[in-house]
């Protein structure tokens, strides 16, 4: 067949695709600027409203050229596009004349001036005054400087109606919208209040999209005093944004979203745009500190190094290398995380290296390694728009993965069947088609009812099971022997929604699975991502596009920090530190022999701090102090340690117990690269030099190393990076520069061909292995349940992140200030306790006092709240209670007792 | 069929006139069949666009394929300025326009149709429910229709009341709760309308005429138009005319006869100078295009269009700056705002004519309403309303420049006593 063409400006081009517009066609042939338009945004659906991208067209049938918007017509093959002409250019100067009339010209004192794109596209079309006598106009129209990060001025709006396409197509919140018609119609924010009364939760998108300064943020986005822009990935979550940085002489001015982002395109969240002020907040460590009579004192990096040095070959002496111990950092780079676990393996002589993904995903590695062989996503998040079916377990992802949680949205109103399983009424259980509200810590009862039905009304895929898995025998007879009654009364969920459930997931023709925390904080939180891994290989969402498992990582750098080895079991590229191969491997790479003992995890590194055998502990970036559960006794093990060392950016409670304290970088301040949660590699890039006397993470592990004696070259990332793709399998294929602008995902082939989907042919370990896991109620309520009968759980909320040392030094706190507990109003009534009441919440542990808010979004008997905020310091209460395959704490079930504050 | 003392249609009345047979006749053939008598009658739209309605419902996607939800909506959001013949079919003839859609969703299949009520039409209002119950409970509306097997739910849905829901795409943006915007077209409604669903949206005249051509055949009902097209035409007249009013004359009846005979003429003193032949948004036609046959085709070949075919007559008191002036404020008005031509323009045009009628025009003027009339011609806007509003005003500047310019060189409107 002919390859379909058409002729612009009597010259013929091919038509690239059947859904073209004469817009995109253009744009495709002769750049973004071949005709003005203002209405249309790159990550949008053309609207047709501003009506300047007018051209004349003259389809085969047609007798004469019509005008037309180019935006939203489609091109229609052999036809003729005129783009400019007289009578095309009297249009665009009466239609830039009219926006005119209604715009204050005072360019001069804008912050868009020099930015604007109706300044650009008014001088492109060479009008710079109108004809028009003063009259009505829209210029009184008040500005809007309620919020701690947004801003409109609305006599400045040329009603392109972006803002509010883009609040709806990409954020999907609705906020913005039109109100009154014809000249009368201004962009109001919910029932046309302020910003900080709407229900706006700045995203910063509007203001990114809005072609004047109409709506903008307090960094004042546009200006044009930024002298350099830096391209880096966000250090707050593991979605992975791209950022744009704005620079300035005094350091960052601003961030924004790149419109070529394939993770994000011209969107981030509130965190990834302005919650950036902790950078140069005066809280930093600026300098190296060690304790000397009870207080930190500032020294030089030679003196610091010296005395680390002495310590640590000290107590390696004495007691032995098992006795140091070190948790490298999921907000640090990859290149940093492979020095950390290459310091612990190489120089030191031990396995005790560990992360935070110990708190938070080590179930979803350890699980999908047993199911599939591979502890990552399989799919990417861009196959949203292929799925039919979505699940979300245990996960909240519009507050704690923003971006990501909006594309799920999108898929909702598009109509997608939505599944989510979660104890609370989360934003995205109020989109479900199906909401199962299980009582916390009945994952695997919910999961097995669901496969139990699938495969008992032949809902199962035969052909998948037959060709791709092993095990399916006996994980049928034991899925079907499950006492489904039993595990629908224990979770709360009736049958028929859990039977349902399970075929529409069954039955779709993709389905796509994310799961958050909710899965694996718990006792039997690897249980419960086998069998998430079991459900999608029974129904055949596996290796094709728009299906799958995919964890939704909490950090930036959680997945980049366990592929570089950052957990004591193994090294970088998951290999197994017990296996002689395996050590011969390292040690060819690192020179010297590599240890064979098990390592501890972080909970039992705190174990054997408290029983006297860890002397030394390096943390780098972690508050455990905050973080960790059971507090009191994690104190207790920081305190009976020889040496503790904190690497940090803030004088945190967990630094302020250091003997020595270590200012890092943040990730503002240095370059490497972070894995996001579908496994692509990014790289992150220096935009300003490291405060104070700080320095990277990567400079100060190099440095101890050498000082150390070992034969470590000079830090530079690029070259740490290298020495990653020699000795990390699925790294091969990298290299610094051909990671471009949108990354790579792993596993990367050396000729530099990247994977977005995994396990397409086959999975790493041959067949999926099918592995039944029975439900087993959690030990913290076996063992507490009688005498504090609320089941507490804990979660994220989207204006800070995790313990909030970065963003409570941001202007994040005047939108959150606190923690707060929600409880069910009929429990709130039996206890006469009121909304916004401080109440006690006690646990086997601790207590601690905590504003309520009554709330429906939970069950009778079930508590919920965020771990943001030190002043509740809600780890206090939470217990001691781990999976026992993967050592993560059950942060998501806690028995506690309420009662009123006296 | 109409009453006299303006009460309703009852449902008894309706039916010993032999109402709804043409339902029980039509349940009986297939629904292409239906699609295709309405084609042969040459049934052109009464809303104003006069596209062919057969024609229209055959871009619905039907068979085993097709999506089952359709929807059949009924444009009752009379707000032309000068229109008001639907009025007279709701409130006169309820069951007539009910058996008409039920008809029309059958022939496309749809299982729900909407009424799209205009606000102020309040007693329409009350005697639809009326009617939609009493056929409800006469087994002509619900499940199972005259145990034909085909289902269908009519609800009355009240407009808040803008000009821009009588577009069709508008319509479907109320419809649906949003605001009344327009929508791209691709896709049509036919295809991507109401939630996304083929939708058709009739004019309640053009369903008004479906019983009657299943009723008496497709040869009959051309028969009685004597113009382009079939059937009759609900023609209205308001203005200085002795008997103003509405009248279904056949389609293509020449303007001369409706006015002076149907509508008795001017009144003493008045002497007729133009007319909008269809509505606010149709050009004028003038004197010279007294014997134009009153059918779109004809209209148009004049420069104008057939519109809703209520004639408004200007006459020879009323000042033609002032008359367009009065028509601009209600387009401005009405403007939805989407699109910068229409929400910018019209209040400049509207500001204008405003100024020349207050004797405060300024030479150029002119020129600058004449940019725009082009400027917010077709093609030119996102939907037909400005161009709509265009059309008077570039009528009247071809037809009535003097009156533009006397108004401008004596610094006031020569209509006003002082």
């Amino acid at each position: 067949m002919k390859t379909p063409q058409a002729y612009i400006n009597s010259r013929p081009f091919t038509i690239t695709s059947s859904s073209e517009t004469v817009l995109d066609f253009l744009q495709h042939h002769f750049g973004d600027t071949v005709v003005p338009t203002l209405c249309k945004a790159p990550n949008l659906e053309p609207i047709g409203s501003c009506r300047l991208c007018t051209v004349k067209v003259k389809n085969p049938n047609d007798k004469d050229f019509r005008m037309v918007a180019a935006c939203h017509t489609p091109v229609t093959p052999e036809c003729e596009i005129v783009t400019h002409s007289p009578d095309l250019k009297a249009l665009r100067r009466h239609i830039m004349e009219l926006i005119l009339t209604d715009h204050p010209l005072d360019c001069i004192i804008c912050e868009a001036n020099g930015q604007c794109e109706l300044q650009d596209t008014a001088a492109e079309i060479g009008i710079n005054a109108v004809r028009y006598a003063p009259g009505k106009d829209h210029h009184h129209y008040p500005q809007d400087l309620s919020h701690p990060f947004m801003r409109s001025d609305m006599a400045k709006c040329i009603n392109c109606y972006r803002c509010i396409e883009v609040c709806d197509q990409i954020q999907g919140d609705f906020v913005l919208n039109m109100a009154g018609r014809g000249m009368d119609s201004r962009v109001i924010k919910s029932l046309d209040s302020s910003f900080e009364n709407s229900q706006c939760i700045a995203c910063g998108a509007c203001a990114q999209t809005c072609p004047t300064a109409a709506i903008s943020d307090v960094f004042k986005f546009k200006e044009a005093a930024a002298i350099d822009q830096v391209a880096t990935v966000c250090t707050y979550c593991g979605v992975g944004c791209n950022l744009e940085v704005s620079v300035g002489v005094d350091g960052v001015l601003s961030i924004g979203a790149p419109w070529g982002s394939e993770v994000n395109p011209g969107h981030t969240c509130l965190k990834g745009r302005y919650a950036f002020g902790f950078y140069n907040h005066r809280d930093r460590l600026r300098d190296p500190m060690i304790k000397r009579n009870g207080t930190l004192k500032p020294v030089g990096w030679e003196e610091v190094y010296q005395f680390i040095t002495a310590k640590l070959s000290a107590i390696k002496e004495t007691y032995g290398p098992h006795a140091v111990a070190g948790i490298s950092s999921s907000r640090c780079t990859n290149e940093e995380n492979y020095l950390m676990q290459k310091f612990m393996r190489a120089v030191i002589g031990t396995n005790n290296i560990d992360g935070c993904a110990r708190l938070c995903h080590a179930p979803t590695a350890i699980g999908m390694q047993r199911t599939f062989g591979t502890g990552a996503a399989t799919n990417s998040i861009k196959e949203l728009e292929l799925t039919d079916c979505i699940l979300v377990i245990g996960a909240n992802p519009t507050e704690a993965h923003p971006v990501t949680g909006a594309k799920i949205k999108q898929q909702a109103f598009k109509g997608k069947t939505l599944v989510v399983i979660d104890p609370r009424t989360t934003e995205m259980a109020r989109l479900a088609d199906y909401h199962l509200q299980l009582r916390p810590g009945t994952n695997v009862a919910v999961l097995n009812m669901m496969m139990h039905f699938i495969i008992k009304n032949n809902w199962a895929d035969q052909e998948f099971i037959k060709e791709r898995c092993e095990g399916y025998q006996l994980f049928k007879e034991k899925v079907l022997a499950v006492d489904v009654d039993f595990l629908s009364a224990i979770s709360g969920v009736p049958k028929e929604l859990a039977s349902s459930a399970a075929k529409v997931y069954a039955q779709s023709d993709a389905s796509m699975c994310f799961h958050g925390l909710g899965v694996t904080e718990h006792a039997q939180g690897t249980d419960a991502v086998c069998l998430i891994a079991d459900l999608a290989m029974i129904t055949g969402n596996i290796g094709r596009p728009g299906v799958g498992v995919n964890p939704l990582r909490g950090q930036n750098n959680v997945q980049g920090s366990a592929d570089m080895g950052v957990q004591p079991n193994q090294g970088p590229g998951y290999l197994k530190m017990e296996d002689p191969g395996v050590r011969n491997y390292y040690q060819e790479h690192y020179g010297v022999p590599v240890p064979d003992d098990q390592g501890l995890t972080i909970p039992e590194m705190l174990d054997e701090a408290l029983a006297g055998r860890l002397k030394a502990l390096w943390i780098i970036g972690e508050h455990v102090l905050q973080t960790e559960p059971n507090i009191e006794k994690v104190k207790k093990a920081l305190q009976n340690l020889d040496l503790l060392i904190v690497q940090e950016l803030f004088p945190t409670e967990t630094a302020l117990q250091a003997h020595v304290v270590l200012p890092g970088a943040s990730f503002l301040e240095k370059s490497g690269t972070f894995t996001n949660g579908e496994r692509r590699v990014q790289r992150v890039n220096k935009v300003v030099e490291p405060i104070g006397n700080a320095k990277s993470d990567g400079q100060i592990i190099t440095d101890i190393m050498q000082e150390m004696g070992y034969d470590q070259e000079d830090y530079d990332h690029k070259k740490v990076l290298a020495e990653i793709t020699q000795v990390v399998p699925f790294f091969e294929g990298i290299t610094w520069e051909n990671l471009g602008v949108n990354g790579k995902q792993w596993p990367v082939n050396s000729d530099g061909s990247d994977t977005k989907i995994l396990h397409t042919e086959t999975f790493k370990i041959g067949k999926g292995r099918l592995i039944f896991k029975p439900f087993r109620e959690s030990p913290e309520l076996q063992k507490h349940a009688k005498k504090y009968p609320f089941i507490l759980t804990t979660n994220r909320a989207l204006e800070h992140y995790n313990c909030g040392t970065m963003t409570q030094r941001t202007e994040l706190n005047e939108l959150m200030e606190e923690d707060i507990l929600l409880i069910n109003p009929s429990d709130a009534a039996k206890r006469n306790m009121f909304d916004g009441e401080l109440v006690t919440i006690t646990s086997a542990r601790a207590s601690t006092q905590i504003r309520l808010q009554i709330d429906r979004s939970v069950n009778p008997g079930v508590l919920s709240t965020t771990f943001h905020f030190p002043e509740v310091l809600i780890n206090k209460l939470s217990g001691d209670v781990y999976d026992p395959d993967s050592y993560c704490p059950e942060y998501k079930v806690i028995a506690v007792n309420i009662n009123k504050f006296s | 069929m109409i009453r006299s003392d303006g009460q309703p249609v009852s449902l008894f009345e309706y039916q010993q006139q032999g109402g709804y047979s043409a339902l029980e006749k039509a349940l009986q053939s297939s629904p292409s069949d239906i699609t295709e008598l309405v084609k042969d009658a040459q049934l052109q739209g009464r809303g104003g666009a006069g596209f062919l309605t057969g024609v229209k419902w055959g871009f619905v996607p039907m068979g085993e394929q097709a999506p089952t939800t359709k929807y059949l909506i009924v444009n009752a959001d009379e707000m032309e300025p000068g229109t008001f013949k639907d009025r007279l079919l709701l409130e006169g003839n309820p069951h007539q326009m009910l058996e008409g859609i039920i008809i029309s969703a059958y022939a496309i299949q749809a299982p729900k149709s909407y009424i799209f009520l205009r606000w102020a039409y309040k007693s329409s209002a009350n005697r639809l429910l009326t009617a939609i119950q009493e056929a409800t409970d006469a087994g002509y509306i619900g499940k199972d229709i005259l145990n034909s097997g085909f289902d269908l739910e009519i609800a009355l849905h009240t407009s808040v009341g803008r000009y821009m829901c009588g577009e069709e795409t508008g319509l479907l943006s109320a419809l649906e709760g949003g605001r009344a915007i327009p929508r791209a077209k691709p896709p049509f409604p036919q295809i991507s309308g109401l939630f996304g669903k083929p939708s058709i949206v009739n004019n309640v005249e053009t369903l008004c005429c479906v019983p009657h051509i299943v009723e008496k055949g497709a040869e009959w009902f051309k028969g009685l138009s004597i113009g382009d097209g079939g059937g009759t035409k609900l023609y209205g007249a308001s203005g200085k005319v002795n008997t103003p009013g509405i009248y279904e004359l056949p389609l293509g009846t020449p303007l001369r006869e409706i006015l002076e005979e149907h509508a008795g003429g001017m009144k003493n003193g008045y002497r007729f100078r133009a007319a909008l032949p269809g509505g606010a948004s149709t050009d004028f036609l003038t004197e010279e295009h007294m014997d134009v046959k009153m059918d779109f085709k004809s209209v148009s070949a004049c420069g104008s269009r057939l519109g809703t075919g209520t004639i408004i007559v200007m006459d020879n008191h009323t000042c033609p700056v002032g008359f367009v002036h009065n028509l601009e404020h209600f387009f401005a008005q009405e403007s939805c705002g989407w699109c910068t031509p229409c929400r910018e323009g019209l209040p400049w045009v509207e500001r204008i004519l405003k100024s020349i009628e207050l004797g405060e025009g300024q030479d150029g003027d002119l020129d600058v309403l004449r940019e725009h009339t082009s400027g917010l011609g077709p093609g030119m806007t996102f939907c037909a309303l400005a161009p709509g509003a265009m059309a008077p005003l570039k009528s009247a500047l071809n037809y009535f420049e003097d009156d533009f310019q006397s108004h401008i060189r004596e610094k006031k409107c020569p209509f006003r006593e002082n």
